[in-house]
């Protein structure tokens, strides 16, 4: 069991960890999760030492870790970070044996440990175990990376963020191989990510931080029913699937790349925005910044002269939505319109963005199927 | 005849290279291991190269008399400054996460140092030595003056005796020599890193 009591660690006049105290059980699958420099990495790095506490105590199954020779515990506790930091002069092979041979293993101990380990991750021993880092993808490496830090068969296991820097599709085929490894090996797992899809997949427990303090510690299941502050709302809404779709509104979806130009500006640099960047209307405002309508390229070629200002044709006054409207509501105007999109505006009648076909296409795939990106 | 001569100043530049490694390897990992020991070692051998290689052999002279023993203390003090320095940068430069890695599964300072670091460092050390190497062979040219031989002498005694032949012999040797170095450690390298590059 993992135990803090009382944890703080400042950095400065900045407080890191304030006040922090909480278990872990022996088997679980803890991550912490919480918006960046909410204390969630220093809390992990607290419990192999790589942090040293200003005040308050770690025990891990009952002994102070202060107590322990930073070497010894940390060889007891296997380290996944996101920068995978596999050792590029040393084989596979050698990479996963690195504290297994520090331990005294036999070099036939070792050798059973690497294609074991291996196999689990359908990786052959034969094909990889005598390669460089550098001969594999970054997904294996990483895969590597967890193995390494199993190897001496550490109760505990630390993964600071292990599968951010891989592409969407390597990193759930390396989550799941983790809740597998996970089942089969029972080993107390603290995890940290910033990815709350990850948090719910993986979780036995989800600890929540903000400002160096737990918001929440829960179940994946108590948190999405009860999440505790409108903090984690957000969080669970952003990446989640299952959240709420009813209360999102225009500004969820709406993009805020758009062009739009003053009435002034001439028609010709109006033209040479238009063809720069690959679009056929722009949106016009009057001079105090509020919405004026949109101009087409069909109606600067109809208005016929290149001279002028783009003030001079009348806009077409294209089909709006407020911010705060509902994202529904907007939608169903989309549908309406022969245009290609609403555009959104502030309460003051300035314009906050557009949505458009596939902005609402994409907006949907994300609600039904989680957060693409 | 020759040939002894263009021995001579290899054996010169051979020696002096040998115990520039031999001292500066040490004192690159020295500066980085420890902060207050790196400024004054950086510092130090920034120093010496700044001191114009005929004099610095002029003042070991004065101590160790003439010879070539004078001449190697000096190319040895000469060339610490690229050794030491490309220790301390590769090893500073060995990636954070790779070290964080190390140093969080449990292994010290000087086993992350000896696994680990030095053999990601070697491609810059190695650099290092063979910016040494070939400074070296040009700098050595100033042994003659303190009676260590080699190519100087040559070259010196073409311009004493205005023999076009002897100082283009000369400075032809030395160019020669090198460019083989640099080429042949290129190479070298090349070899000892190629398969663990990343």
């Amino acid at each position: 069991m993992i135990r803090f009591e009382n944890v703080r660690k400042k950095y400065g006049d900045t407080v890191i960890l304030d006040n922090l105290s909480f278990n872990i059980e022996p088997g679980e699958f803890v991550v912490l999760i919480g918006p960046s420099g909410c204390g969630k990495t220093t809390t992990l790095k607290s419990i192999n030492r790589l942090i040293t506490p200003d005040q308050g105590k770690i025990f891990i199954d009952g002994q102070d870790i202060s107590e322990v020779n930073p070497v010894k515990l940390r060889r007891k506790i296997g380290y996944v970070i996101q920068q995978i930091g596999l050792f590029p002069n040393m084989t596979i092979e050698q990479n996963i044996g690195i504290v297994p041979k520090r331990l005294k293993y036999s070099k036939s101990k070792i050798k059973e440990i690497t294609r074991e380990l291996m196999e689990m991750v359908d990786m052959s021993f034969e094909d990889y175990a005598h390669k460089y880092p550098s001969e594999l993808s970054g997904g294996q490496q990483q895969r590597i990376g967890v193995l390494r830090a199993l190897a001496a068969s550490p109760p505990i296991v630390l993964m600071d963020e292990p599968f951010g820097a891989l592409d969407p599709l390597t990193r759930s085929t390396l989550q799941d191989e983790i809740v597998k490894l996970h089942k089969k090996l029972k080993k107390t797992i603290v995890f940290v990510t910033h990815d709350m899809n990850e948090a719910l997949d993986l979780a036995d427990k989800i600890i929540f931080m903000e400002k160096g303090e737990i918001v929440q510690m829960a179940t994946p299941d108590e948190m999405l029913a009860h999440p505790a502050s409108a903090l984690i709302r957000d969080f669970m809404r952003k990446s989640s699937s299952s959240a709420d779709s009813s209360d999102l509104t225009a500004a969820d979806f709406m993009k805020t790349k758009f062009f739009s130009v003053y009435k002034k500006r001439s028609i010709r640099e109006c033209t040479d925005l238009m063809a720069r960047q690959h679009i056929d209307s722009l949106l016009i405002k009057n001079d105090d910044n509020t919405y004026a309508g949109i101009v087409t390229i069909r109606a600067i070629k109809k208005h016929g002269k290149s001279s002028g200002s783009i003030g001079d044709i009348t806009p077409h006054v294209n089909i709006t939505s407020n911010i705060s409207e509902n994202a529904k509501e907007s939608f169903d105007k989309l549908y309406a319109t022969d245009d290609n999109y609403v555009v959104v505006l502030e309460d003051d009648n300035t314009i906050a963005g557009i949505i458009t076909k596939t902005g609402m296409a994409t907006a949907m795939a994300d609600t039904l199927w989680g957060d693409m990106q | 005849m020759n040939i002894s001569i263009i021995l001579e100043h290899f054996y010169l530049v051979f020696m002096s290279v040998l115990f520039s490694v031999v001292v500066g390897l040490p004192l690159g990992v020295l500066a980085y291991l420890n902060q207050t020991l790196q400024k004054i070692v950086l510092w130090v051998v920034e120093i010496l190269q700044t001191i114009p290689a005929l004099a610095l052999l002029g003042l070991i002279m004065i101590i160790f008399g003439a010879g070539k023993l004078t001449v190697i203390i000096g190319l040895v003090l000469y060339s610490l400054l690229p050794i030491v320095h490309n220790t301390f940068i590769g090893l500073e430069n060995v990636d954070s996460g790779i070290k964080e890695a190390g140093k969080g599964m449990g292994l010290t300072k000087y086993d992350r140092l000896i696994s680990v670091e030095i053999p990601l460092a070697f491609p810059m050390i190695f650099t290092g030595i063979r910016i040494a190497t070939v400074t070296t062979i040009g700098v050595a040219v100033f042994a003659t003056s303190v009676g260590g031989g080699g190519l100087g002498s040559i070259i010196n005694q073409g311009i004493r005796t205005q023999n076009m032949e002897l100082i283009i012999f000369g400075t032809l040797a030395l160019m020669i020599m090198a460019i083989f170095f640099d080429m042949l450690m290129i190479w070298v390298n090349g070899r000892l890193v190629k398969r663990s590059s990343n």
